[in-house]
């Protein structure tokens, strides 16, 4: 026996479903009840918009172009003008669905486990709330395959239901950002698709560095 | 294309009820999954036969619909699920103990739980071909008292879900209550995944000791559990789909009846509410072929069919061999 942690007696937990607690008929059963034919949307993508697809290019390939800031304005649909600012050591875009509104980002780029998470924010530099967490995991040890897949989660922080500042964005505007969040899933996955065909595109025709 | 309908519905249930009791006394377990939906299920007895079902229902049917049994029936369709003897189906002794004289008799053998369906298409298609004007349609599930009570199975926790019973129904060439579309589909690759086995492995026909049993590889029961739910919305949808309606047309939902989930999801494919889906699971258990055309019966002797509603119905077999569905408008008042 190893030891690892200190001692909690998990049976004090209430809920906890294991094999000394719930013999496996009630597992098997547990699991039938959980497992539906359908699934109305806002169950699954109520506060989590999780997504995924796999794309024909070597993971490292995939991670390296992930983590350049720049990329942002060949796959994402609307951010454009990239302007660096460096007394926040983060990027400035036009975010064009929300007309003249910036987007600020920040990339936080892990090469180990190949996470890239984009810090971002409408309006202003300074609380950075909109996180897109993707990863790259290469394919050939989850589906036995080349290439590799790119995973990506957003969360539902409570400033896409309500702007927090109202009074930061740009004369006339009309839409927030968080409007759009029963479309995230779709827009999302128009994104991943082009982010798809773009690394697919740099990979069979060897289109890396600048 | 001459429109088809179902005119009326009737059934058989065995006298034997059987209560969980009944199966917790031989498997010492208290409560198990399987227990759960179903309270009571009719066995046949051993005296009991598929074509005495069948020819007390379609005397029912005979009764309800004035029907002139000599006269009246061009065709009879039936399917059992175990037959009084192996190698024939149900269908001339049923002929033989009620006088009748068809055209055709046609036992399937196939579509199992759904085989209602694929018995109806064959109908539909014989009297849109004019082959013939009517036809009746018998489902008998005879498997629970046969094989599921036996005291080698009595004990296994599947053997309290099935239940036996007899449905009838009636259908014609009438506007009545038509047939707007059935879908059928036959998944040959799920075929050998229902096994009948005994203990000591021996082949269904040859003699030995112990009962045989049902049996589902406990290694794909995710899998049949995952067919059961792609499948049937799969079928319903594409039923929907050539008739260009929305899921929001249908009114009222019939299926084969498994076990509670499946029905939850089914009807939840539908968007359907708890009451619009008509099925007798805590008092008949699963019926195999027979639950459609009993619950039709159910359906319009409670009044919950009714004239101007759109019926669903559906279902799957075995281990995902067959699917099936079919949309019926609901046009006249059936007693």
């Amino acid at each position: 026996m190893v030891r690892m942690m200190s001692d909690v007696d998990v049976n004090k937990i209430e809920g906890l479903v294991r094999v000394e607690n719930v013999p496996k008929e009630d597992m098997q059963e547990l699991c039938m009840e959980m497992t539906h034919s359908v699934y109305p949307h806002k169950k699954v993508y109520g506060d989590y918009c999780p997504i995924q697809a796999h794309v024909n290019c070597p993971p490292e390939l995939a991670f390296r172009y992930l983590a350049k800031t720049e990329a942002l304005l060949e796959w994402t649909y609307s951010l454009r003008d990239m302007i660096y600012v460096p007394e926040k050591e983060l990027f400035e875009f036009t975010d064009a669905i929300g007309g003249t509104t910036k987007c600020y980002a920040k990339t936080v780029a892990h090469s180990g486990p190949m996470t890239v998470d984009y810090h971002c924010a409408w309006d202003q530099p300074d609380h950075l709330w909109m996180i897109y967490l993707m990863r790259v995991v290469p394919a050939e040890l989850v589906f036995n395959k080349s290439g590799c897949v790119i995973t990506w989660i957003n969360c539902r922080h409570p400033f896409y239901d309500e702007n927090p500042s109202p009074e930061l964005a740009p004369e006339g505007r009309k839409v927030w950002v968080g409007d759009g969040w029963p479309f995230f899933y779709a827009g999302h996955t128009v994104e991943l698709e082009n982010l798809k065909r773009i690394l697919e595109y740099r990979n069979a025709h060897n289109e890396w560095e600048v | 294309m001459i429109a088809v309908s179902l005119m009326g519905a009737a059934s058989y249930m065995p006298e034997t009820v059987v209560d969980n009791d009944f199966f917790r006394a031989a498997s010492g377990v208290d409560r198990h999954p399987m227990f759960r939906g179903t309270q009571y299920r009719h066995h046949m007895s051993s005296g009991e036969t598929a074509s005495g079902m069948a020819t007390t229902a379609i005397g029912r049917l005979q009764k309800k619909l004035d029907l002139d049994l000599h006269r009246d029936v061009d065709a009879l369709i039936s399917n059992v699920t175990l037959p009084d003897i192996p190698f024939v189906g149900a269908g001339a002794a049923i002929v033989g103990k009620l006088g009748m004289n068809p055209k055709v008799v046609y036992d399937l053998h196939n579509g199992g739980c759904v085989s209602f369906l694929f018995m109806l298409d064959l109908a539909r298609t014989l009297i849109q071909a004019g082959k013939i004007r009517n036809a009746i349609l018998c489902n008998m599930q005879t498997a629970a008292g046969r094989v599921f009570s036996q005291d080698d199975n009595r004990k296994l926790p599947q053997s309290c879900v099935p239940g036996d019973g007899c449905g009838a129904v009636y259908v014609c060439a009438s506007e009545a209550n038509p047939i707007d579309v059935i879908i059928t589909r036959t998944h040959g690759e799920y075929a050998l995944d229902m096994n009948v086995t005994a203990p000591d492995g021996r082949d269904w026909w040859q003699p030995g000791e112990s009962a045989f049993n049902i049996d589902f590889d406990e290694a794909h029961i995710g899998s049949v559990i995952d067919r059961g739910n792609a499948l049937v919305p799969t079928a319903m949808y594409d039923a929907l789909a050539e008739t260009g309606l929305e899921p929001q047309a249908i009114d009222r939902l019939i299926t084969n009846q498994p076990n509670r989930i499946f029905l939850r999801n089914w009807r939840e494919a539908l968007f359907l509410p708890e009451e619009a889906h008509i099925h007798t699971l805590p008092e008949h258990g699963n019926l195999f072929g027979a639950a459609l055309p009993i619950c039709l019966e159910r359906g319009w002797s409670e009044g919950r069919l009714k004239p101007g509603q759109r019926l669903m119905m559906a279902g799957f077999s075995h281990a995902g061999d067959y699917s099936a569905a079919a949309i019926i408008s609901l046009n006249s008042v059936v007693h």
